[in-house]
């Protein structure tokens, strides 16, 4: 039923999150002097980004500095008001001659990245089953049978198996953003988008969420971009720190230097004032 | 009393007429909405824009002042068909029913969470199985209980068919009261007639409500009882930390 | 038959007769209908169980049964129980109490919003219920009911052609008459149909920029 064309994307997925291929030196995803505004508003202000293919960078930052308008134009939610962005190297806003995509080219680009978001957004008229089959059923027009195993999987890693024909309002919020971590990750995305996916649960459920995201992180080579204010977390987890004041990058480097020897005094601030507080 | 017993045929025969008009004026309006809501959510302001209007054109003489202009005054247009009374009535109570049902599809699908549409976008959905298999869903559950509303209100506008000649159990009534002029008997009886139809259709309507996707899921839900936080158990071989 | 345009001349004065008195209709059982709301919804709230089954009764009553055999029933049944009134007045008040009745659901459903806490806070500070309720909880419940009350009001001046059914000389009254005298139709129905139109453009004016200003 699907051309191979389609297919021969879900083959790169496999290679790129299962083994341990050698993608080092690769791009997972480039910003390049990307700017957004929302009508006067400007979110993002030339905007250079390059995160390495299996990195996993974590964006931290005031409210309103710009960090969840980074993922959604990664996930094409947005369009940028100037500037260009690349997942491995191709364009997802314009084709080789510099015309806008169609929305075929876009899709198919589309899939390398999957997105994991603060409200969890879970099809709630749907089981886990039915939320975890979906899109590879419809989108990538796999059997149900082996769309339905690879979501038992998926449910082991995150732990959730035993709920499998239960209901997303029967899940406590830890839970059912587990499940949304599962689905994202059914797809076999390179590029896994995390958008403060802990900051609408109560701390004690916070755990169990970042525990499946650090299997993740240690277990695939899935490329992370991550916005979280979970300080010790990013620390642990990221490769690398991007440190967001009002649309720019103010300050990057590795999670010792940043929390440690941060250099700008924005930083500091900002830093004094979650860690404390 | 005894007397209008022998009147029971024509009441019959009316209150078939008014559900059988009342019945087809609701489908044609469904289908009328579904025709017309996703225009008002075009993503084309020409087009939502347009669609406002003509909802707004339909919707502005009230029921009985279409029907006697579609039924009077269309007829000497020249070119244009003369109706007969049924005909005439619903055609215009299923045009001014499509209108506010849309209105009420429109608010339904709006009313669906932003994230659910993120979400579709973020799994690759185009947006054509997004709102197959997603917002529609979970819209229904909303469009339902306003369109059963709506529905009983159809109920009540068959009234006016009496007016161009249907013989509908409002016309029934008058007539019956025309020769034995027992007013208050005929006209307490026809009042609680209307008034067990409108229940009959918005009970049939919330009965529809059980069956829908978001509906069965929720009374699954209550079924099964609240989510417990005892969940220590749960993470397999993986809660290094 | 086609348009001409000297008997739409002819027939104005009729037809304007009857826009006024749907006006007069509309505008009188606005206010039975806004005044008469806001009460049924007060009443519920602060009534014990038989007044709160007494306003669920009227509400039932006229969510079942159509505005024409309420109006027949007004102008036939009431004359055997001694009450005589004009079908003017009929029209007005049967037009005012069923209306009343579905605004006071749009009242309450604005009573709902208020958080309890702003009550306590009026206990707290010693109000006493009539100032509580016609100093605070009134006017929030008017501005958040306002764009749902301004549609009623609405779909009552679209109920008006109703009345012609009792010889009240609304819009659709004259327009029927002014038919059946000259046999212009087509000319009288449009006629009557676009005034119509036009009174319903500033309402539904009005009301677009409610919903926006109040959402």
């Amino acid at each position: 039923m699907a051309s191979t064309t389609q297919f021969s994307g879900v083959e790169r997925f496999d290679a790129a999150s299962k083994t341990s291929q050698d993608l080092s030196g690769a791009w997972g995803i480039e910003f390049d002097k990307v700017s957004k505004s929302f009508g006067s508003h400007r979110v993002l202000v030339d905007l250079d980004l390059q995160v390495k293919a299996g990195e996993k960078v974590t964006l931290i930052g005031p409210s309103g500095s710009g960090k969840t308008t980074v993922l959604r134009l990664a996930m094409t939610l947005e369009k940028p008001s100037a500037g260009d962005i690349r997942i491995h190297g191709e364009s997802i806003l314009f084709d080789a001659l510099g015309k806008p995509l169609s929305s075929a080219q876009e899709s198919r680009i589309r899939r390398r990245c999957g997105m994991v978001f603060q409200q969890f957004n879970l099809f709630p008229h749907l089981t886990v089953l039915q939320n975890l089959v979906l899109a590879p059923t419809t989108v990538l027009g796999q059997a149900r049978e082996q769309a339905e195993q690879a979501a038992l999987e998926y449910l082991r890693m995150v732990g959730l198996e035993s709920k499998v024909n239960a209901y997303p309002a029967q899940l406590s919020g830890g839970q059912q953003q587990r499940i949304a971590i599962a689905r994202a990750l059914v797809l076999k995305p390179e590029i896994l988008l995390l958008d403060e996916i802990t900051s609408a649960l109560d701390p004690e459920l916070a755990g169990e969420v970042l525990d499946v995201v650090r299997r993740v992180a240690n277990e695939t080579n899935v490329t992370l971009l991550i916005v979280t204010h979970e300080m010790r977390f990013a620390r642990e987890v990221s490769d690398r720190i991007c440190v967001f004041d009002q649309g720019r990058i103010i300050e990057e480097g590795v999670p010792e230097k940043i929390f440690v020897h941060p250099e700008r005094e924005r930083t500091r601030s900002f830093l004094h004032n979650v860690l404390n507080h | 009393m005894d007397k209008l017993i022998e009147y029971w045929p024509m009441v019959v025969s009316g209150l078939w007429t008014t559900v059988w008009v009342a019945a087809l004026t609701i489908v044609l309006a469904a289908i009328g909405a579904l025709l017309l809501g996703p225009l008002r959510l075009s993503s084309s302001e020409a087009v939502r824009t347009c669609s406002m209007l003509l909802v707004e054109l339909v919707r502005g003489p009230s029921g009985l002042v279409w029907l006697f202009w579609v039924f009077y005054a269309l007829p000497l247009v020249p070119g244009m068909p003369r109706f007969g009374p049924a005909i005439a009535a619903v055609i215009v109570m299923s045009a001014i029913g499509a209108a506010y049902a849309s209105e009420i599809v429109r608010s339904g699908i709006e009313s669906v969470h932003r994230g659910q549409a993120d979400a579709c976008h973020a799994l690759g959905l185009n947006p054509r199985q997004a709102q197959l298999k997603v917002i529609i869903p979970q819209a229904l559950t909303q469009i339902v209980p306003g369109f059963g509303s709506l529905a009983a209100d159809i109920v009540k506008w068959t009234a006016i068919v009496s007016f161009v000649g249907v013989q509908d159990i409002m016309w029934v009534a008058n007539t019956i009261r025309g020769e034995t002029y027992q007013t208050v008997t005929i006209y307490t009886l026809l009042a609680a007639i209307y008034w067990l139809v409108c229940l009959m259709t918005s009970t049939a309507f919330r009965l529809l409500e059980r069956a829908l996707p978001l509906n069965r899921a929720m009374a699954a839900v209550n079924a099964a009882g609240a989510p417990s936080l005892d969940n220590q158990g749960e993470l397999q071989g993986g809660a290094r930390s | 038959m086609s348009w001409e345009w000297k008997f739409v001349w002819d027939m104005m004065p009729q037809l304007l007769l009857g826009v006024w008195y749907t006006i007069v209709v509309t505008v009188l059982s606005s206010v039975i209908t806004l005044f008469g709301g806001l009460l049924l919804a007060i009443l519920e709230s602060v009534s014990t169980r038989i007044g709160r089954m007494f306003v669920r009764f009227w509400l039932e009553l006229f969510r079942g049964i159509p505005v024409l055999v309420l109006l027949y029933f007004g102008f036939y049944v009431l004359p055997e129980l001694g009450i005589t009134l004009s079908g003017l007045a009929i029209g007005v008040l049967v037009l005012g109490f069923v209306y009343s009745a579905f605004c006071s659901g749009v009242y309450r459903g604005a009573l709902i919003t208020i958080p309890n806490g702003l009550r306590d806070a009026c206990v707290a500070l010693n109000l006493s219920p009539y100032t509580t309720w016609s100093k605070v909880l009134v006017p929030i419940m008017v501005r958040r009911a306002m764009p749902a009350l301004a549609n009623y009001v609405l779909m009552l001046f679209r109920s008006s052609s109703f009345l012609f059914a009792l010889g009240v000389p609304v819009l659709l009254g004259e327009a029927q008459q002014v038919a059946s005298q000259t046999y212009h139709f087509l000319e009288a129905y449009t006629v009557a149909g676009v005034f119509y139109l036009a009174i319903n453009i500033p309402f539904v004016y009005l009301l677009h920029r409610l919903k926006v200003k109040h959402g």
